[in-house]
């Protein structure tokens, strides 16, 4: 049996790393510049989008190759709802996360039943790129240029005008995708916790005993598949008032292989290992930004190497030097 | 509709099939074979296409069929000789890892591909021009046929055959099949496994680079060349059945003809009725319309 650190934090020490985390993320604004600060909201929002992948791959053992769809469809909706249809932010916003979890319910119903492994893997790739192909030729959704200028929101409670919070101006908009993203990761982070997370982690190891153990492994199945998409969704609906431009490359494959990135490069065994991953693949890009071309090479030999060499990711290297015991091996 | 609308419809469907079978004969050797389904057989492609603009450039220029045949063939052994090289430094290390790291070592190697291509030939836009004998079209009464896609439609068959050709007929051939039906037996009968498989890397690969230098004047070239076509050929290969020659080459038929009908019947979505067409073949015959279920 393959030992995954999963589990192998307590609950309460994974709160307490997010809060550090949090922490640190609240000072950014004040030791960075401008174009840091855009980069570190990306990187919350791709933690989420890599944090919901690896419920998928580390803990439950599906690998999906067309993440995207729910990042863009998240994020389509969103921008959408805000702009075309003038519907405030938090409805938007919540919508958004809805029409994640429909899609993701639709295509885990087909998919899921269907096909197991590398076919999963191209089918959930084959049904991002129908969605791809219908963002960018739909009128309503600006086909190929998307829908750009996309303005960033300002809070209200309904019935109190007046009374509000103005996220257009300077970092306030960073501060909100902080406390957002700070407050899904604390829900995934539960989720894992829950009978419902460790029964996902034995049909992983086993789907076969864990059926006899009267684990319904479908259903599990498709429910993590339907809260890690809205979890994408409601990233992707993040994306669009921070990066104010919503483009059908968002639903493109190449998106889908991000959280895979960030998943890997961190270890897939560990709770933490695609936001390791996605700071570490944001630091490779802006490094290596000036000459087109280097970030691909880059990020293709990190992949490379970590998959050949080091299959436990970064965060496996860690537990060696802290010396716990069997921990880079391959997830099984 | 008129004739000659349908005749045009298939001229440019075959044409598409022809050439996305290419690219799909190598990925689907290789997977037939090492059970590696690999993301940059695209990669791959892309980079003997550019092999064969440079020598184009190089040269000054194809004037002949020849020399465009000969540009093509280089780009192959030049693919060959670098499949070698990617055998040795991963696809051997990747024999026994699970399918889903094998499946991201090999996308790995597509961004390696995609990198490398952005530097040594930049983001720009390139074209090469088809030689004069296969520039131009026929007409057929009113129905008018460009060569060149006359020319990839028989490239296409020529592979095809030549491959069925190999693979039942000669020694060699019989062997790679024998290897991926049962790699255990043949070890045991004294089959050097381990050679045929780098053989057909080499093969595969070939092919990779060929597809690219015939279907370098059909295309323009830009560093997303690789990921449009490894997703057209992972769907002809699905659709086909994975690991089958034949597959590919009936499957890349069949989804040409379904693209174009639907491009004709759905012209605000080009490109829409191939994935769903890959989708339902995934859902309802996983092993493909000529594979044999695992």
């Amino acid at each position: 049996m393959t030992h995954t650190s999963f589990f192998g934090g307590s609950t309460r020490r994974d709160f307490l790393v997010l809060l550090v985390m949090m922490l640190l993320g609240a000072l950014v604004p004040s030791l960075l510049n401008r174009g840091l600060i855009f980069i570190a909201g990306l990187v919350w929002i791709n933690a989420v989008f890599g944090l919901a992948f690896n419920l998928l791959f580390g803990l439950a053992g599906v690998l999906s190759f067309g993440q995207a769809m729910f990042f863009a469809a998240g994020a389509y909706a969103a921008a959408a709802l805000m702009q075309q249809l003038g519907m405030p932010f938090v409805p938007a916003l919540l919508l958004a996360g809805a029409v994640g979890a429909l899609l993701a319910g639709a295509v885990g119903a087909v998919a899921l039943r269907r096909s197991e492994g590398v076919y999963f893997a191209i089918l959930t790739l084959a049904f991002a790129e129908m969605l791809h192909l219908l963002v960018a030729n739909i009128g309503f959704l600006g086909k190929n240029d998307g829908l750009s200028g996309l303005a960033r929101p300002v809070l209200t409670l309904p019935g109190m005008p007046g009374v509000g919070l103005d996220l257009t101006q300077g970092d306030r908009f960073y501060y909100f995708i902080v406390a957002a993203c700070g407050g899904m990761i604390a829900l995934i982070r539960w989720v894992v916790s829950t009978p419902f997370g460790r029964a996902l982690q034995a049909l992983k190891q086993d789907p076969q005993r864990a059926e006899f153990l009267g684990i319904p492994v479908r259903l599990h199945r498709l429910a993590i598949f339907v809260f890690a998409g809205t979890m994408t969704a409601l990233a992707g609906a993040l994306v669009a008032p921070w990066a104010q431009i919503v483009t059908p490359e968002l639903a493109h494959w190449s998106n889908s292989t991000n959280p895979i990135l960030y998943t890997l490069l961190g270890g897939s065994a560990y709770f933490w290992g695609p936001v390791l991953g996605a700071v570490l693949l944001s630091a490779v890009f802006y490094v290596t930004r000036t000459l087109a071309g280097i970030s691909d090479l880059a990020t293709g030999l990190l992949l490379l190497g970590v998959v050949l060499a080091l299959p436990g990711g970064v965060l496996s290297l860690l537990d060696r030097w802290t010396g716990r015991p069997k921990d880079g091996e391959r997830p099984q | 509709m008129l004739l000659s609308d349908v005749a045009t419809l298939l001229v440019n469907s075959f044409t598409w099939a022809m050439a996305t079978f290419l690219v799909a004969a190598g990925l689907t050797l290789v997977f037939g074979t090492l059970h590696i389904l690999n993301f940059s057989h695209g990669g791959f492609f892309m980079i003997g296409a550019y092999v064969a603009f440079s020598l184009a450039s190089a040269l000054g220029g194809s004037d002949s069929i020849a020399v465009y045949l000969f540009g093509a063939l280089a780009a192959g052994v030049a693919i060959a000789l670098l499949g070698l090289v990617v055998d040795r430094l991963v696809l051997r290390r990747l024999a026994g890892v699970e399918d889903a790291y094998v499946l991201i070592a090999t996308y790995a190697l597509l961004l390696v591909c995609e990198g490398a291509t952005k530097l040594v030939w930049g983001l720009k836009y390139q074209s090469v021009m088809p030689p004069p004998s296969l520039d131009g079209a026929w007409a057929l009464g009113s129905v008018v046929v460009p060569r060149l896609s006359l020319f990839i439609i028989a490239a296409g068959v020529a592979v095809y055959v030549a491959l069925e050709v190999f693979l039942n007929r000669t020694r060699s051939g019989r062997l790679v099949k024998a290897i991926a039906a049962d790699p255990w037996m043949a070890r045991l009968l004294g089959v050097n496994v381990r050679l045929v498989y780098t053989a057909t890397v080499a093969i595969g690969f070939a092919l990779a680079g060929l597809a690219g230098g015939l279907l370098v004047a059909n295309q323009t070239l830009s560093p997303t060349l690789a990921s449009a076509f490894v997703i057209y050929a992972f769907g002809v290969i699905i659709v086909g059945g994975m690991g089958s020659i034949s597959g590919a080459f009936f499957g890349s038929i069949l989804l040409g003809l379904i693209d174009a009908i639907g491009q004709w019947l759905l012209p605000g979505l080009p490109g829409l009725p191939f994935f769903v067409a890959m989708t339902l073949i995934l859902l309802l015959r996983p092993q493909g319309l000529m594979g044999h279920a695992q």
